[in-house]
């Protein structure tokens, strides 16, 4: 419990200091755009749009849930990346040991042209074979792909679920299929989608 | 992922071969149209109206499908108002709209960049080698993402066969390869005949000066960590003439406005 609280408290912490930090990157940019100083003003929204990325990721992996069938979340390895660039945004949480893990890539143009891929089927985007099939999670078209077995013969599989310009991956080993569909659903995916989007 | 890019790439190539083979029998149905209407022509003594214009018409016209005669376009609109937008970001922000925070501080973003480009136009000489500016072709493009913020566009042309093309662009991906062009020296050294790329410098500035049969002269400086400076001069008699219209730029100047070292 005690652990649990100095965690809530950090991040109380973080979040608050980000919050002073966008207040005073956008107080930068306007004073910087006021006395003429373009290129000083963009860098300060810049660092703007970083803190808001941070604060997103941050929000994003409190809705995540705590476990994955029996895998507890590894929340010392959870990661959040902002980059005002081609990459976007990246959330990262993973599960147990296995290597299962949820990663969300947002804003970035990448994504955007990746999306198209997945919403093709005929270049093996949204479509059926022997190891991919679409699917439904909470009404969003979501692609699901068996990835093979684990050592101990459970199959590994790969969920996408393409947003606009963000993306939702999780990668879930040594689980059957109705436990990936059902661990996918317990994802609050509707106040995730509002605030990548 | 390799897979979908495959899959991709050969359905390119697959359609290439079908696009041949309609642009070749269009042709050839035009020219076959034309053979047969000389013949006509002669036998009747009488001219046929050219089955290129009739066939358009039909095809513009076929299922019923209006056509456009005319309209008044899109009106230029102001870039985003910057303070507003700062404004609606911090608005958004403190309400936990971070979706719409974030959308404002893009729409600075954009304004404050289109703004930037237009100083920069300003800046620019009126003449380079003899080419006075087109500001018909100015352009300066900002995109949402970072990887591509601005590009600034500036034509100088004789309106005939002359044209040098400066583009100032902030890219740190290409910025970033052109620099690694100089890290490696080998990159520079040539089959000891033709030599169309090498090393240079424009006012202090190390730079990369290429020749194209096809396209002419391109000169590229990396300014700073993210931005660089193209001249793409066609038409120009040699190299030397190429650096005498690059050193008409103050390359400091655009270095300070991007906000450079």
């Amino acid at each position: 419990m005690k652990k649990y609280s100095i965690f809530i408290l950090i991040l109380f912490f973080t979040t608050a200091v980000q919050a002073q930090d966008f207040s005073k990157d956008i107080a930068d940019a306007k004073s910087s755009y006021s006395s003429g100083k373009l290129a000083d003003a963009h860098f300060s929204l810049e660092q703007a749009i970083q803190e808001i990325d941070m604060i997103v990721g941050k929000e994003v992996l409190k809705l995540l849930p705590e476990k994955m069938n029996d895998m507890a979340a590894t929340t010392k390895d959870d990661q959040v990346t902002a980059n005002v660039g081609f990459v976007g945004a990246t959330i990262h949480r993973s599960y147990g040991t296995t290597g299962s893990q949820i990663e969300i890539i947002s804003n970035s143009p990448l994504i955007t042209s990746l999306n198209a891929f997945l919403n093709m089927p005929f270049v093996g985007g949204m479509m059926r074979n022997s190891t991919t099939k679409v699917v439904k999670i909470q009404g969003y078209k979501s692609r699901l792909e068996k990835q093979g077995d684990n050592e101990n013969g459970k199959p590994n599989y790969q969920l996408q679920i393409p947003f606009k310009n963000a993306l939702i991956s999780i990668t879930a080993n040594g689980m059957d299929e109705n436990s990936v569909m059902s661990f996918a659903n317990s994802i609050p995916l509707d106040k995730i989608a509002a605030l990548i989007q | 992922m390799k897979r979908i890019v495959f899959l991709l790439g050969s359905s390119v190539l697959l359609s290439l071969p079908q696009f041949g083979h309609a642009q070749l029998l269009k042709k050839l149905k035009e020219k076959a149209n034309n053979a047969v209407n000389k013949v006509v022509d002669n036998k009747t003594g009488v001219e046929t109206t050219s089955s290129n214009n009739t066939e358009s018409q039909s095809e513009a016209t076929s299922g019923n499908r209006p056509v456009n005669k005319g309209g008044a376009g899109l009106k230029n609109t102001a870039p985003p108002d910057v303070n507003a937008a700062m404004e609606d970001a911090n608005k958004s922000f403190s309400n936990k709209s971070y979706s719409d925070a974030r959308y404002a501080v893009q729409q600075a973003l954009v304004g404050i960049e289109i703004q930037l480009g237009h100083q920069l136009l300003k800046s620019l000489p009126d003449n380079v080698d003899g080419l006075p500016k087109d500001t018909t072709q100015d352009r300066v493009v900002s995109t949402q993402w970072g990887w591509n913020n601005m590009t600034i566009q500036r034509v100088y042309s004789d309106k005939k066969d002359k044209q040098c093309t400066i583009t100032i662009g902030n890219n740190i991906l290409y910025a970033g390869l052109v620099n690694s062009y100089f890290g490696n020296a080998y990159a520079v050294e040539s089959n000891g005949k033709d030599q169309n790329v090498k090393q240079v410098k424009v006012q202090g500035n190390k730079a990369i000066i290429s020749y194209d049969e096809n396209k002419g002269y391109s000169l590229i400086v990396p300014v700073g960590q993210s931005s660089m400076v193209v001249w793409e001069c066609i038409n120009f008699a040699n190299e030397d003439e190429v650096m005498n219209a690059a050193n008409a730029f103050n390359i400091d100047n655009i270095k300070k406005s991007l906000g450079e070292k």
